[in-house]
């Protein structure tokens, strides 16, 4: 319990913090927020996988569309939001138990196309079961509030930094390192290797899954083009490269600092956003692959050792 | 049933066919040589066809003659990106390690950066043109005249591509390197020179695609995507590395685009494309024509 | 003394090339025995198969009485049985310390704390010269230190039995003779059974109770390290390698 100390401390002041936001902040703000909340949900958990093994997954938003699709049915099929959004989180973790013991076969960049390749086709067969409904969007009635909204994302986010932060430190997470690493040598060591993929697959799909029910419940207009969006799945990769993708706070200063450019860019000039968004990626990339926070804690262990 | 047998698919299907060729050409070359996983390809495609676009509405030049423009500006757009970039890359080994799944990562935001660009200077309207609209018949079928010219030409720049890696020294230099890097450098073979010079072709070969396409389909910034991820199930398909594979390889895959859509609906040509492209990667990652396991 | 590894009939195929050909040999609990041979001769291939890094085309292998040929590396090693890579692979990202801390924690005692993994991993560095290592980076070793941190982390594992490959290759003299010690320490305070590959003569036959030759996939000899140097079909397959 003490070595987690600090980690419990600002885990509660986060949640204090994000309790009276609402009730502090206009309503763009809290949209804001709750964007913001979004985005760590999704890159927290995506770096359950591809922080963690090194297998970078394109193709996230898979899950988040599963998710709003499982939402907008079950909204029609006015099933209560509690049965809902864990649905929504349960189908994108059968996806992925389905699609990952093939998949995660596939190693580096082909594991990473793949991945693309699958968010893309599962979007247009949605796409066609849409068409073949005779359906051209849908809409939502009658949602939550933006505040109830807020909380729940609140509650999701909180859920996933603290699964990204429980699995780097168990033994578990011992295990996917190792695998980052060398995946040979690592299951010579004794670890399964492909169990251990594959729940890391599932544990990083559950939670973009909710998060794309929720989020069908604040945009109400259900488009397939727009859920399963392929830049969502670069902006989740960017943000965790960009802030650092082997533990929990790299991520977090990713989604904040992309969200407060976004903030500064979009309404004016969204492509400008985009190109330097590319352009991070690429510098980070081919620079600082351990991203900010693995920069931080360098410049941290240097100032220790002089 | 008899719409298969239509000469007016078998047109599409081979003019498809011949403009994947290029596209997948080039991005086979590159990946071949280098092992660097270009996802910008297609927007190299795209600038390509604005070259032709500005070309004829501004300057009035025929697309047929602004393919030499498109070819030698994307081409030199490859040299720079090389001497600049990719030379340093590919020399760090530190970097080089990474460079494989980060080849991916870095050509995305690549394209990302060039597709915004693109929509911030020209805005991202569709721009059309019409040049060589009518139809001219052969042999009882129809076919656009613009059409007709891309497919001549498209097959004929394959040809020479064929030609030229069979037959020239330099086509078989970039062979060797394709097949063995590191011996390649080994018997002498400037490996600096040739990397250069894929990379100048693959792009070429790209913006001259561009310029054929925007012919017949629109233009905006965002029209590379759908060639780049088509020249990647291309090459995957024909197998990585294996130039005539990616020749086989567009055919086929313009021919399951265009019959499979015939047959079912339009909206189905991406369940296709994308389903072929899953489906390879997980039962035979080393392509339809390349022997011996995963490309690894 | 039983057998604690058996090893029957291992055949090997890769493609056109016939890496094992009915090799047989067994490994008696306690023993080091060697296994020697040019190179290509199938050595690191019957490790492969033995750890369970690949499948043999033909042949069994029994551990204690247990059929273990076919079973994935990381089965094989909770059974109890650990090897050393050729070409090391270190865990770059991580510290020494770690590297071995991970072993521990999937090693066949089921150690799930990382408190008692981590001290477990301390012994075992100490053991392999390079406890004054633990923090640093898994990188910044030199090739004694990988040589050794393989050795360190396959011993965590807590293995009956520890498949050694090549560990002296690329070493100095006097780095030899400390990874020597450091063998023959582990066999004799763990009561460890050794299978060793080695190409450094001397210190195979000085190591060895028993030494299996290996030539182009097949065994051509075995026996006590001074009956194999004298064998003519050894001499004449090594031509001109020199026995102690």
């Amino acid at each position: 319990m003490r070595r987690h100390g600090v980690f419990l401390l600002l885990m509660l002041a986060g949640l204090a913090l994000g309790g009276v936001y609402p009730a502090l902040a206009g309503d763009y703000y809290i949209g804001v927020g709750l964007t913001l909340l979004m985005w760590i949900a999704l890159t927290q958990s995506w770096t359950v996988l591809s922080g963690m093994t090194g297998y970078i997954s394109l193709g996230h938003a898979v899950f988040f569309g599963l998710g709003a699709y499982v939402m907008v049915l079950g909204w029609s099929a006015k099933l209560p939001l509690l049965v809902t959004i864990p649905l929504a989180g349960l189908v994108a973790g059968l996806l992925a138990l389905l699609v990952g013991a093939p998949c995660l076969r596939v190693r580096g960049p082909y594991f990473v196309i793949l991945t693309f390749g699958l968010a893309e086709f599962v979007k247009y067969v949605v796409v066609s079961v849409e068409a073949g409904l005779g359906k051209a969007g849908r809409l939502l009635f009658a949602t939550p509030s933006l505040e109830t909204l807020f909380y729940i994302m609140l509650v999701l986010a909180a859920a996933a930094v603290a699964l990204c932060y429980g699995v780097r430190r168990s033994r578990f997470g011992a295990g996917l390192r190792a695998i980052r690493e060398d995946e040979t040598a690592a299951e010579t060591l004794g670890i399964p290797v492909t169990r251990f993929k594959l729940t890391a697959y599932v544990l990083s799909a559950i939670i973009p899954g909710m998060v794309g029910a929720v989020m069908m419940l604040r945009s109400t207009y259900f488009e397939p083009l727009q859920v399963f969006n392929p830049i969502t799945s670069f902006t989740i990769v960017s943000m965790a490269i960009i802030g650092g993708s082997d533990d929990a706070p790299g991520p977090l200063l990713g989604a904040i600092f992309l969200v407060v450019l976004s903030e500064l860019l979009w309404a004016n000039a969204p492509e400008l956003y985009m190109v330097i968004l590319g352009a991070l990626l690429v510098v980070f990339v081919l620079f600082l692959p351990e991203g900010l926070w693995g920069r931080i804690q360098k410049l941290w262990r240097r100032r220790q050792a002089a | 049933m008899d719409i298969l047998l239509s000469g007016q698919l078998l047109v599409s299907a081979l003019v498809l066919g011949a403009l994947y060729a290029l596209v997948a050409l080039g991005l086979n070359l590159i990946y071949g040589t280098m092992r660097l996983l270009n996802v910008a390809h297609g927007d190299i495609l795209m600038l390509g066809g604005y070259v032709a676009f500005w070309g004829f509405t501004l300057l009035d030049i025929p697309p047929v003659l602004s393919l030499f423009v498109a070819f030698a500006m994307a081409a030199g757009l490859g040299a720079v990106a090389y001497s600049l970039i990719f030379r340093r890359v590919l020399t760090s080994t530190a970097v080089l390690e990474r460079i494989e799944a980060n080849s991916l990562l870095v050509f995305f935001g690549i394209s990302v950066i060039i597709q915004n660009l693109t929509g911030l200077v020209f805005s991202a309207n569709e721009r059309a043109y019409s040049y060589l609209d009518q139809v001219v018949t052969i042999g009882g079928t129809s076919i656009g005249a613009d059409r007709l010219v891309s497919l001549i030409v498209a097959l004929t720049v394959c040809l020479a591509c064929v030609l030229f890696f069979r037959f020239s020294r330099v086509g078989l230099a970039v062979r060797a390197l394709i097949q063995q890097r590191d011996a390649a450098a080994l018997v002498g073979i400037d490996t600096d020179r040739i990397n250069l010079l894929v990379f100048c072709l693959g792009f070429g070969l790209a913006g001259l695609a561009g310029t054929l396409i925007s012919m017949t389909e629109q233009v905006s910034p965002f029209i590379g995507f759908p060639f780049t991820i088509a020249a990647f199930v291309i090459i995957i398909l024909g197998g990585l590395g294996n130039l005539y594979g990616s020749l086989a390889g567009a055919f086929i895959l313009a021919g399951i685009e265009v019959y499979g859509v015939a047959l079912t609906s339009s909206s189905f040509r991406s369940i296709l494309v994308y389903g072929v492209f899953i489906a390879i990667l997980l039962l035979r990652p080393q392509g339809l024509f390349n022997r011996g396991s995963a490309a690894r | 003394m039983s057998a604690l590894l058996q090893v029957e009939g291992l055949s090997k195929r890769f493609g056109g090339v016939q890496a094992l050909n009915d090799v047989s040999f067994e490994v008696a609990e306690g023993e080091i025995l060697g296994l020697m041979g040019a190179n290509g001769a199938g050595k690191t291939t019957a490790f492969s198969l033995i750890a369970g890094n690949q499948r043999p085309s033909a042949g069994s292998i029994h551990l204690d009485g247990q059929r273990i040929d076919g079973l994935r590396p990381d089965r094989v090693s909770q059974l109890g049985i650990a090897r050393t890579f050729q070409i090391v692979r270190p865990f770059g990202g991580m510290t020494v310390l770690e590297n071995v801390t991970v072993a521990a924690l999937y090693g066949r005692r089921r150690i799930s704390g990382f408190t008692e993994a981590e001290a477990l991993a301390r012994e075992v560095l100490a053991e392999a010269h390079l406890a004054d290592r633990a923090e640093l980076p898994a990188a910044s070793l030199t090739l004694a230190g990988r040589k050794r941190l393989e050795v360190a982390r396959a011993l965590a594992t807590d293995p009956r039995i520890l498949l050694l490959d090549e560990v002296l290759a690329g070493l100095t003299a006097s780095e030899v003779a400390e990874a020597l010690e450091i063998v023959r320490e582990i066999h004799q305070r763990r009561g460890l059974t050794l299978v060793v590959i080695e190409h450094v003569m001397r210190a195979l036959m000085r190591l060895c109770g028993r030494i299996v030759v290996l030539h182009h996939g097949q065994k051509i000899a075995e026996g006590p390290p001074q009956q194999v140097a004298e064998d003519p079909v050894v001499i004449e397959a090594y031509f001109g390698a020199a026995p102690a």
